[in-house]
């Protein structure tokens, strides 16, 4: 069931630096990061494609995560945070002036370390992106329940107790019904921290399992402190180092054929 | 090796009696807080117990009727030593009703026997009421003899040198240098009499033989040369020819009441005696049947009339169309026929003894039934009481039996509390708090419903000032503020609640509320032109180019706003006497009192809701920041992360987790608002109605206990319900703190995040 293999069947490899238009989704451009005035990334250049796994991997505090937040603008909530490049959105930079941030991140979804569910009923997790938007047709919301909750491979087990509290799920579930609240908005591009940091084995297995089918329809990019699932779930991988991109490759190359010294030294475990 | 573990032993020793101590400390001292808190709640309890103690009687002596003759009426002097009956006999007997050692006195000793009247003269009996103490005798040849009993206390020491003891000899004390006074000038036999006294004048009222009623008017007129006092009469021949059942005479000589058949007539007596007919009363009633009996409460304000088949109703006169008439005010049940009606002294206490022998007390104002039983199981035809009202002396047979009466509350009940009472001369039942005035014999009203009102009034318009700024300052500082900014705002606030909140009093009485009504249009401008400023000029601000915006940062932007409070509440003021001048013909005042109906009182609710609002709003300002700051930022993150606005993040997601905590910020707010003290006893005006108007003033439960506490007399009812009002505040306190923990659990199980 669960394809520990890295070569990843679905996934032709791809040449990451001359990608087409329609295979980008989003392209980061001399992106710059200052946390007052230490600077947290360097210059970082790279194209996400459309309907792939992206994995950024790297040491603790390399900036992952950071870059991460950036492509939804999360960062903007830090106030020393300042941010010199452009991250393009189907050739939209989503840090000019006359962008929403609210619209932007309604198509930029984001998923957390931690399962954060608000402390409402399952079905008003998932309806709550939709609330926002002001849908109240009771037919939509329920259709988004069920498409989103099926999609976050989760309908079989809480169909019967939709109007339950969302604590009352164990963790893998609450990270599923994170998931399904993300997607329940269809974005475009699903980012995942660390998705499963912060879970047990076999839920570990069952996002895993969930992230390979959701980019069918949405472009993924996940952190993930762990190689293993990087090398299980993502197309290619970014491998990231004190707040640079040190190597973007396919997954099976970077991870059979690295070609720098210090992705080398990271994947067979000299440091990290 | 050994030495160095005996040593680690020994270490651990020391820290395992140190974790021990440590551990009872603890418990001790939280166990020491919980037993303070239910020392304090039962010795509310025990000071307030007293007043609903039901009437007790213990038996302390018993002794043989001294003397022969049917009693007509027995009293006892202020120790309760001495007693005394006047029989039918015309003859006044002193007796000791309690063992007198030192004196060689037993109970039953007779210590004085006078004939007042030859037992063939006379022919009818009056008294005053107790506390005038003086009787009348009406003889046969229409003259009336007047004496009081007296008692000369001494302390006589023994010889030997112990202590001296009090010793009590009675006295018979004619009146009018022992002459009878000529009640009628045709020396008919009087064979109806009632007698009344004050210091300036006598009067007499009585039924002559044949049938007329006459009054007779002394006016006391002194020369001022030698001092003399003389008795000038005024005799008045009265136009009523019914047969008369019962007499009655208030003790102002004002008026008098004859009871004839079912109807009582009033008759007015001017102050040279002139009497005039007043008002006619039909006493009787399908309930209450035939009236049988007048009595005079203490006061005087009342009449109680005993009618056929027990019952006791109270009059008293009720401003009406007609003036102040007689009305029938509410009545008392008792088991059998009425044979004696006898009230106390100072209070509006009565005894009635009925055919069966049974003793009933009743309480007028407290409509209290406060004792129906045979004591010792005797079967009672008199009975009198001390003039302390804590002895009771009753004739049952042949016997006397001196009971220790314990009533020492019997104004206060539960009903009398909190439901509306009809109070002597009020026009209507109503909730009134009254606790004192001058004179003695003057009716406590004890309502806790006004206070209590009082209470919750100003904790409810201080909310209404408080919550919405507390709470609105509380989701800015934590959510939108820059935290630099925050780190100076929120200590500055909570430092506000160290703000000694006789200083906020003293602010509110003497500057804020003099303030306000000079200024009201102004303040009232302010009150709705701030929001709305405040408001416009986040608009305006919107609306301003993106790179002046930007140029500010996001937490000092409210700073702008600092110049547009200033300039509105500048303008509200500086325009309100246009305002007052345009729209309420330049005073606002008399506009609301003479257009409008309603009263302004210069320290009032709005005073209170402002300054108690204040210290309010740091208590649930840092309560409810704090709620909102703790907030998980993942929750909010997750929000945000799915489209949300920051407000909409706010509103869906933030404030419903930090529901739990807002909800006790309310609450703690309100807790503090219900028991605060000086600032409402400063600023209301302490006056104790019940009315919402904002415009007028209240009285607190707390502001109560602080004004009235050192006035009141150590044990008195007046005491007991003031430690009762803490009891109740306390109880009001603890029912929001508890609904407030409960709301907060339940809130908190649901909105629970990890």
């Amino acid at each position: 069931m669960i394809s520990v293999n890295p070569t990843n069947s679905s996934a032709e490899p791809l040449d990451l630096e001359n990608l087409t238009q329609e295979q980008t989704t989003l392209e980061i451009k001399n992106l710059d990061l200052f946390y007052g005035e230490a600077q947290a990334l360097h210059d970082i250049s790279m194209k996400i494609p459309k309907n792939r796994v992206t994995a950024f991997i790297g040491p603790s505090g390399c900036g992952k995560s950071t870059l991460l937040r950036c492509i939804n603008r999360m960062n903007d909530l830090v106030e020393i945070c300042r941010i010199d490049g452009e991250i393009l959105l189907h050739d939209k930079n989503i840090y000019e002036r006359d962008v929403d941030v609210a619209a932007l991140r309604r198509r930029i979804g984001m998923v957390f370390q931690r399962p954060n569910p608000f402390p409402k009923s399952i079905y008003e997790n998932v309806v709550y992106g939709l609330r926002l938007q002001g849908v109240k047709d009771r037919r939509v919301l329920d259709e988004a329940v069920e498409r989103s909750l099926k999609g976050a491979a989760l309908w079989d087990e809480v169909k019967d107790r939709l109007n339950e509290n969302a604590f009352s799920l164990s963790g893998g579930q609450q990270q599923r019904l994170v998931i399904a609240r993300s997607i329940a908005i269809e974005p475009e591009v699903l980012l995942l921290d660390e998705p499963t940091s912060a879970l047990d084995p076999i839920s570990t297995l069952t996002i895993e399992e969930l992230i390979t089918e959701l980019k069918e329809k949405y472009t993924v990019v996940i952190v993930t402190h762990n190689m293993q699932q990087a090398a299980r779930v993502s197309d290619q991988t970014a491998f990231m180092y004190m707040g640079k991109l040190i190597e973007y490759a396919d997954t099976n190359a970077l991870f059979t054929t690295p070609a720098q010294k210090q992705t080398e030294d990271y994947i067979t475990g000299r440091y990290g | 090796m050994s030495s160095d573990s005996a040593q680690q032993l020994a270490a651990n020793r020391s820290r395992l009696i140190k974790d021990k101590l440590a551990k009872y400390g603890v418990t001790l001292g939280g166990t020491m807080v919980l037993v303070a808190l239910l020392l304090i709640f039962f010795y509310l309890l025990y000071v307030v117990e007293p007043i609903f103690r039901s009437v007790e009687l213990d038996p302390q002596q018993q002794f043989d009727l001294p003397g022969k003759g049917q009693t007509l009426v027995m009293g006892m002097e202020e120790q309760s030593e001495v007693g005394y009956r006047f029989t039918d006999s015309g003859e006044m007997i002193f007796f000791a009703t309690q063992p007198k050692k030192a004196f060689d006195r037993e109970p039953g000793d007779i210590l004085l026997e006078e004939q007042v009247v030859g037992a063939d003269e006379m022919v009818s009996f009056a008294k005053t009421l107790p506390v005038n103490h003086q009787y009348a005798v009406g003889t046969k040849d229409g003259k009336a003899w007047l004496f009081t009993p007296t008692f000369d206390v001494s302390f006589p020491g023994k010889a030997g040198g112990t202590e001296p003891k009090r010793l009590i000899e009675p006295k018979l004390t004619r009146l009018n240098d022992g002459k009878p006074l000529l009640i009628d000038q045709q020396h008919r036999a009087l064979t109806k009499l009632a007698y009344e006294t004050n210091d300036k004048a006598k009067l007499f009222v009585a039924q002559t033989a044949d049938g007329k009623l006459i009054s007779t008017f002394f006016e006391t007129r002194s020369n001022f040369l030698t001092g003399v006092k003389t008795l000038v009469p005024h005799y008045n021949a009265l136009t009523f020819e019914k047969p008369v059942d019962d007499l009655a005479i208030r003790p102002d000589l004002r008026q008098f009441m004859v009871l004839s058949g079912n109807q009582l007539q009033v008759f007015d007596v001017s102050i040279s005696g002139q009497v005039t007919q007043g008002q006619r009363v039909d006493l009787k009633s399908k309930l209450l049947g035939k009236p049988e009996r007048l009595q005079l409460l203490a006061g005087a304000s009342s009449l109680l009339v005993a009618h056929k088949g027990g019952k006791v109703s109270q009059w008293f006169e009720v401003a009406g169309d007609q003036g102040r008439e007689y009305q029938f005010i509410r009545s008392f049940k008792t088991a059998g026929e009425i044979k004696d009606i006898v009230v106390e002294y100072y209070r509006r206490t009565f005894y009635t003894v009925s055919d069966t022998g049974a003793l009933d007390i009743f309480h007028t104002t407290s409509e209290a039934d406060l004792y129906h039983d045979k004591p010792e199981g005797l079967s009672l035809s008199k009975v009198s009481v001390g003039p302390r009202a804590n002895m009771l002396l009753t004739q049952s047979g042949d016997q006397l039996h001196l009971f220790r009466l314990h009533n020492e509350h019997p104004e206060v009940s539960w009903s009398g509390l909190w439901h509306k009472v009809w109070y002597e001369g009020y026009p209507e039942p109503t909730y009134t708090w009254q606790s004192t005035s001058g004179s003695d014999d003057f009716e406590p009203k004890f309502s806790l419903v006004p206070i209590s009102f009082g209470t919750i009034k100003a904790a409810a318009y201080a909310m209404l000032f408080a919550v919405p700024i507390g709470l609105a300052a509380a989701v800015y500082t934590a959510y939108f503020m820059s935290p630099s900014i925050r780190k100076v705002v929120k200590p500055t606030v909570e430092i506000m609640e160290a703000l000694p909140t006789v200083i906020l009093g003293f602010l509110a009485g003497l500057w804020l509320a003099p303030l306000i009504e000079e200024y009201l249009p102004g303040i009232i401008a302010v009150l709705i032109l701030l929001p709305a400023a405040i408001i416009g000029s986040a608009a305006i601000w919107s609306q301003f180019p993106e790179r002046i915006r930007t140029k500010i940062n996001d937490g000092r932007v409210s700073l702008l706003l600092i110049p547009v409070v200033v300039l509105v509440g500048w303008a509200s003021f500086a325009m309100s006497p246009w305002l007052e001048h345009v729209l309420f013909d330049g005073n606002v005042r008399g506009y609301l009192t003479n257009e409008l109906g309603i009263n302004y009182d210069q320290r009032n609710s709005l005073v209170v809701g402002i300054a108690m609002g204040f210290a309010v709003i740091p208590t649930i300002f840092s309560i409810a920041e704090d709620a909102i700051f703790s907030v998980p930022k993942h929750l909010s993150n997750g929000s945000l992360a799915l489209g949300a606005t920051p407000w909409q993040t706010l509103m869906r997601v933030v404030l419903l987790t930090a529901s739990p905590g807002i909800f006790s910020a309310v609450m703690m707010g309100l807790g503090r608002a219900v028991g605060e003290t000086m600032i409402v006893l400063m600023a209301t005006g302490n006056t104790p109605i019940m009315d919402w108007n904002i415009f007028e003033g209240m009285r607190t439960l707390s502001a109560n206990i602080a004004v009235e506490m050192p006035e009141s007399e150590v044990g008195s009812s007046h005491y007991r319900i003031l430690f009762l009002a803490a009891f109740v505040l306390f109880i009001f306190t603890f029912i929001f703190n508890t609904v407030a923990e409960f709301v907060r659990q339940r809130l908190r199980d649901k909105y629970s995040s990890m």
